[in-house]
């Protein structure tokens, strides 16, 4: 006789996945969330105190202080265009390795794939200074070019100013672009493809109208994962950027760590936070990732 | 540091809320710790006025090892400052007690809101003058029995006004040094003005130092404004000033290895600097290069040391701060880091030419031309660093 045990309670699918994600909510809760609302509770805070969690008057003052510098608008609106640049650029040079990866590599995409993330062995800071060593009056590419006659002085032009910045980090971020996009091309079925060559659809109508589309969603997400945080981007413009590629976040860096003044520096965090949200909910409203998915 | 990077693949709904959170956090980097030295010292400021280079005197420590003396010793201090060789005189003489660093501070304020909020607990810190008063008006700071430290002695009277206030001795000095205009003389023949910091004819050529104190105190300098009393229209002014320094020259300096690579490498002319980097380039030999005595006076800059108020470990902080004085430990310090001592005979001993030109020992009065900032409000201090944001912003975006 076949005895049957009681009803478990609760799916244990349901039970699994919570088993799995409760250390990483916490973990987020610990590390991120909680940072995040102390950050807003400092913006209203008169200074800073060591009782950050006790009860105090709010004041708006900092939010006053910060919005009434018209060149920090400025620079948050450059920042912001700086990183939608950066984001375009990336994405659009990421997207064909990530094709490469998926469709063409075969057994070796694996190797492809660790050798991407190689640059990752490596400091960050180890890597944008070597920019600055390649892009230096000493460095590689001036010491080519007086050396062969070329030119007579190093250009001055390579290093110190926006578009460094933006070179340097379309190159920091191309590898992190490829993996949202190459995580949905290896989902796409491959007879997607074989259908589309059944009904004559030539490789690039096949790319066009399959392999395109139901890639958006990767696309997306690559680029937005790009875009949020190179708005608020301090270490490259720090060592490549000179006076002429400051971003919004070397302001907030000046607030926190040369001067004693945190409330400024997270009120000035929690408006750039609040209008990147505002940005990326309107890039959502506009390209509709649900409508891609259902494309 | 390392940055912060998903390996995952989130899609884009998901990714939104995390991604747009960091960005309000920063970029892809996260904070920089500057460089394997002391290369940052200096807020332009002291309460006292030292009106003399140290001399001679005719004191002696005691240098005798005493294993006696046991415990566990805390210290706040700079990235660089833990190196052994900058406590080598009590390491040795005090084996047997365990000194914990935390040299992860980075900047004055680093330093300041450490001990003010609360989440640095060490025994001993090291905050650099301009920022002293806040400490004793905040009651974070003990008040030092000198008569305890046996190297007490070595130590000008000019130099230990510097940590006293409101008639008590809070701190003890430690390091010091000059600002002034560092020059290439193949460029440029002759600066006598720290007016050239700001001058158009060397547009492209200017690496000023990253801090806004800094730069109102040489434009205070330049205009004969008083320091302690800047007004919102000199301020304004200055802002004005510096936004067109900045606008019209590629880079500022953080630490003073940038400086000395950006006048090797020749994009530097001028540069506002401390004789360290002065020193440093002397060593090199790479570029020809003077540093100014200028009509208005050079500034100068001194470190000290402050027990924390709550600290019960006050004899071992107290042997800690009198073996900081010592002889060995100070010879390290000027010879390694170009950095001056406040102890009297190591600086009058020094014998290196390229370290008494730095500091231009044979000049005996240029502590009298020198200018020694008066401490500030915390008012002051934070519209100054406002101002220096301004107008880089302003700069940034021209």
């Amino acid at each position: 006789m076949i005895r049957r045990g009681p009803r478990p309670r609760t799916d244990p699918r349901r039970a699994t996945f919570l088993g799995l994600s409760i250390p990483t909510a916490l973990i987020l809760l610990a590390f991120l969330l909680a940072p995040l609302a102390l950050t807003v509770s400092m913006s209203f805070h008169e200074k800073l105190t060591s009782d950050i969690l006790g009860p105090f008057e709010p004041t708006l003052q900092h939010y006053q202080r910060a919005t009434s510098v018209a060149s920090y608008w400025q620079l948050l609106w450059t920042s912001g265009v700086m990183a939608f640049v950066v984001a375009l650029v990336a994405t659009l040079f990421a997207y064909p390795v990530a094709y490469f990866l998926a469709f063409r590599a075969g057994s070796r995409a694996g190797l492809y794939l660790i050798l991407l993330l190689v640059p990752f062995w490596t400091s960050y800071l180890l890597r944008v200074m070597a920019w600055k060593l390649l892009l230096g009056s000493n460095g590689v590419i001036n010491s080519l070019l007086v050396g062969t006659g070329v030119i007579d002085e190093p250009l001055t032009a390579l290093l110190y100013n926006r578009t460094t910045v933006v070179i340097t980090l379309i190159y920091v971020w191309i590898p992190f672009a490829t993996l949202p996009i190459l995580a949905v091309l290896g989902r796409i079925d491959a007879r997607l493809h074989d259908a589309a060559a059944d009904l004559y659809a030539s490789p690039f109508e096949q790319f066009r109208r399959v392999t395109l589309p139901l890639s958006l969603p990767g696309i997306a997400a690559a680029f937005l994962m790009v875009f949020i945080p190179t708005v608020g981007e301090y270490v490259t413009p720090l060592l490549v950027g000179g006076n002429a590629g400051i971003m919004y976040g070397n302001v907030i860096e000046d607030y926190f760590s040369k001067s004693a003044n945190w409330p400024l520096g997270s009120a000035l965090s929690v408006i750039m936070l609040g209008i990147t949200l505002v940005l990326v909910v309107i890039g959502v409203r506009i390209v509709q990732p649900r409508r891609l998915l259902r494309t | 540091m390392h940055p912060r990077r998903h390996l995952t693949t989130p899609p884009a709904a998901a990714v939104l809320a995390i991604a747009a959170i960091v960005a309000a956090c920063g970029g892809p980097g996260t904070s920089l710790s500057p460089t394997s030295g002391p290369t940052n010292p200096p807020a332009t400021a002291t309460a006292g006025t030292p009106s003399t280079a140290p001399t001679e005197t005719a004191c002696e420590g005691d240098t005798t090892a005493d294993p006696s003396v046991t415990g566990e010793l805390s210290v706040f201090d700079w990235s660089g400052y833990d190196a052994e060789i900058f406590w080598q005189d009590f390491k040795n003489k005090y084996a047997n007690v365990k000194v914990t660093f935390d040299a992860t501070g980075a900047s004055d304020a680093d330093i300041y809101n450490g001990i003010s909020t609360g989440t640095h607990t060490e025994d001993v810190f090291h905050p650099y003058t301009g920022w002293l008063q806040f400490y004793v008006d905040e009651g974070l700071v003990q008040e030092i029995d000198t008569t305890k430290l046996k190297n007490w002695c070595k130590v000008p009277d000019s130099f230990k006004q510097v940590g006293q206030i409101n008639g008590k001795q809070y701190f003890i000095p430690w390091d010091w040094g000059f600002s002034s205009v560092l020059y290439r003389t193949d460029k440029i023949p002759n600066i006598d003005s720290w007016a050239s910091l700001l001058d158009p004819q060397y547009n492209g050529h200017v690496v000023m130092w990253d801090d806004g104190p800094g730069a109102v105190t040489v434009s205070s300098y330049v205009h004969g404004w008083d320091e302690t009393a800047i007004t919102d229209d000199q301020l304004a002014q200055s802002k004005a000033e510096w936004t067109e320094v900045l606008k019209n020259n590629p880079t500022r300096w953080l630490a003073e290895p940038e400086l000395v690579d950006s006048f090797e490498n020749g994009d530097g002319w001028l540069a506002y600097a401390w004789q360290g980097s002065y020193a440093t380039l002397l060593n090199d030999g790479k570029v020809p290069v003077a540093y100014s005595d200028p009509t208005e006076g050079r500034n100068s800059w001194i470190g000290v040391y402050g027990i924390r108020t709550g600290s019960t470990n006050t004899d071992l902080a107290l042997r800690f701060l009198d073996e900081k004085l010592g002889d060995l430990t100070g010879q390290n310090l000027v010879e390694n880091y170009y950095y001056g001592t406040a102890n009297a005979d190591v600086m009058a001993g020094i014998t290196d030419e390229t370290l008494k030109t730095a500091f231009s020992v044979n000049d005996p009065s240029i502590l009298q031309k020198t200018n020694f900032t008066p401490n500030l409000t915390k008012d002051q201090r934070e519209a100054w660093i406002a101002m220096w944001s301004e107008a880089k912003a302003e700069a940034g975006v021209q």
